[in-house]
């Protein structure tokens, strides 16, 4: 089966008009006709299958956003092309429209000072979404987003975790093969964080809907991707399953171990005193120089310990240092 | 190949009419606006009817326009004042300050229907508040009613008004895909076509001549000029299809001109992003 959605060498460079600061320079600004690029995607290519969860990851700026709007059909790429299920967004918007979610965590598409049914009532009417699917499909959601109590809310009245339910809701009335998640767990607390991942889980699984979520939120990642793309700089850096990642830069892990009162520090070779706070100690060490089982060995001789515990490095620090550093495949890396 | 989906008409309109409904029904819920400006209407026909009294007592007749037919005039104008000053159009700047645009632009839709269903539906609606300011007006003036068929003449007039109205706020609103920002366009050609669409003073109070035939040709005579005209019985008959004729000339021009500085505000937006 050929990919749902595909990009070659896919660019986008902005042109914007040179400004001058001051009011000399705004006066030259006037007259002058000099732009600046900026190029926000560099060279984008990828490939999804249909029913693929991926993982958009990348720092602010990175072109996430960017690359979305270009899927979507509402921003032309500067060179290089796109493939949605079949169409090209830019050229067939209206088409393309059709088989696409879209959900914003900083933007509602929901109708602001109108009942949040009246916002479905609409999009059903806008997808021409047959009556008893609609039904069905408002059933199924009243019932894994909890949208019920508010349905007769107006949208400006409702909390940004109820308005967020009703907006996933919104996105798949009309069944669509994708769904473009945008920071969609953006300013939430953490039980409708929690609703919105059951929910992006279950689409995907029961329905098989192919999703794309952008995010800085790495819980999210990790409950839900299995392949994340990593972007920086409008290039990609890394395209793979989240454990090959973990396992190539989550090396370091950190044993916390727990002493008798008046215990000095405990001592390791290849291991590295991280803090030591009252009784509990921190050591961090490398995977590949020793192993846990070696340490934890080592510790226990030299120390009088009553507690001992591992603690697995979490995504967000490994992609810090994938940012600092660049990503270098260590495979290729060793020849 | 591109596949292109062959809907049933009516099946591509259902958006447009929820649209427009949705628009209606939220119209109705500011109670408040609508008693305002019933109130602010009527009190503007006493104003009017005052001003008007006044003047033909000093100077019978200046145009050859009876005080009856002034009256009713101004007093029609006013009432559909309630109709035309809506603007389901500032719906493009708001979408474009708010950045709401773009989640309209990945929806199967035709943005600019959805603004002429928008100001539909509003329209509808303070259509509504027609009968009982006309009631109310009634208790102050006498408004002559013309033969049906004038009315029905007045009423296609009307209709073809409303479109180039509803064209003329487009282009202005549209300029926000440059600008953002509408207000002073806006209130510049609000003056304009204040003084220039006949809706306070006939146009036929201009000197006769060549500046009276050049106002009545501009765009914003279309709008109320023609109508009023039409139904005072200053347009005879006889020049209804001429009269109406360059209505659509307008509406025409209008069309394709919002047509262009639509494609390119659409294009501005998936080129720079908005």
């Amino acid at each position: 089966m050929p990919p749902i959605i595909r990009t070659t060498e896919l660019r986008k460079v902005f042109r914007s008009l040179k400004r001058g600061s001051g009011v000399r320079g705004t006066l030259k600004t006037l007259f002058s006709r000099e732009y600046e690029e900026k190029v926000a995607v560099g060279g984008v290519t990828m490939s999804l299958d249909a029913g693929e969860l991926v993982g958009y990851i990348g720092p602010n700026g990175a072109g996430k956003s960017t690359t979305i709007k270009m899927l979507t059909g509402i921003l032309v790429p500067t060179s290089g092309s796109i493939g949605v299920a079949g169409l090209t967004p830019h050229a067939q918007r209206s088409e393309n429209a059709r088989n696409i979610g879209v959900v914003f965590g900083q933007r509602s598409q929901l109708y602001w000072d109108l009942p949040l049914r009246e916002s479905f009532e609409l999009l059903r009417a806008i997808y021409d979404v047959p009556r008893a699917r609609y039904n069905e499909n408002m059933k199924h959601f009243a019932e894994i987003l909890e949208i019920d109590a508010f349905l007769g809310t107006p949208v400006r009245q409702l909390s940004l975790g109820q308005r967020m339910r009703g907006d996933f809701a919104a996105a798949m009335l009309h069944d669509p093969k994708i769904i473009y998640l945008d920071e969609p767990t953006i300013g939430l607390d953490a039980l409708a964080k929690e609703a919105i991942r059951t929910f992006v889980e279950r689409i995907n699984r029961e329905r098989g809907t192919t999703v794309i979520l952008t995010t800085h939120d790495l819980v999210d990642v990790e409950r839900l991707s299995k392949r994340i793309v990593l972007i920086d700089e409008g290039r990609i850096i890394f395209d793979g399953p989240l454990e090959r990642i973990r396992e190539e830069y989550g090396t370091h892990r950190t044993l916390v171990v727990k002493l008798v009162d008046g215990e000095p520090d405990p001592y390791a070779e290849r291991a590295e005193l991280e803090s030591r706070i009252g009784n509990v100690a921190r050591l961090k060490f490398d995977r590949n120089a020793i192993s846990a089982d070696a340490l934890i060995r080592q510790v226990t001789e030299r120390s009088n310990v009553t507690d001992l515990s591992l603690e697995e490095p979490d995504l967000e620090a490994i992609i810090r240092r994938i940012y600092t550093e660049g990503y270098a495949d260590p495979a290729s890396a060793a020849t | 190949m591109i596949a292109v989906r062959h809907r049933p008409l009516a099946r591509r309109l259902t958006p447009y009419l929820a649209f427009a409904r949705t628009a209606f029904v939220r119209e109705s819920t500011y109670r408040i606006d609508v008693f305002t400006s019933v109130a602010s209407l009527v009190v503007r026909v006493y104003l009017l009817r005052t001003v008007w009294f006044a003047l033909y007592a000093q100077n019978a007749a200046p145009s050859g326009i009876p005080l009856h037919a002034i009256v009713t005039y101004t007093t029609v104008a006013l009432l559909m004042s309630l109709v035309l000053e809506v603007d389901g159009t500032r719906l493009i700047r708001d979408k474009m300050r708010d950045g709401t645009i773009a989640t309209d632009l990945m929806k199967p839709i035709s943005l600019p229907v959805y603004f002429f269903s928008e100001g539909f539906g509003q329209t509808c609606f303070h259509a509504l508040t027609i009968v009982p300011a006309l009631i109310l007006a009634l208790f102050i003036v006498h408004v002559d009613l013309p033969a049906p068929s004038v009315l029905a003449a007045f009423a296609l007039s009307f209709v073809l008004g409303y479109c180039v109205n509803f064209l003329l706020n487009f282009i202005m609103n549209s300029v926000a895909f440059w600008t953002l920002e509408t207000f002073a366009i806006q209130l510049i050609v609000r003056w304009i076509s204040d003084l220039l669409g006949g809706q306070i003073v006939p146009l036929v109070f201009f000197p006769a001549g060549p500046l009276q035939q050049f106002v009545l040709a501009l765009p914003f005579a279309a709008i109320y000029s023609t109508p009023l005209l039409i139904y005072v019985g200053t347009i005879p008959p006889a020049h209804y299809a001429q009269a109406m004729a360059l209505q659509v000339l307008w509406l025409v021009v209008f069309g394709a001109f919002g047509a262009l500085i639509w494609r390119a505000g659409e294009k501005r937006i998936v080129v720079q992003g908005g």
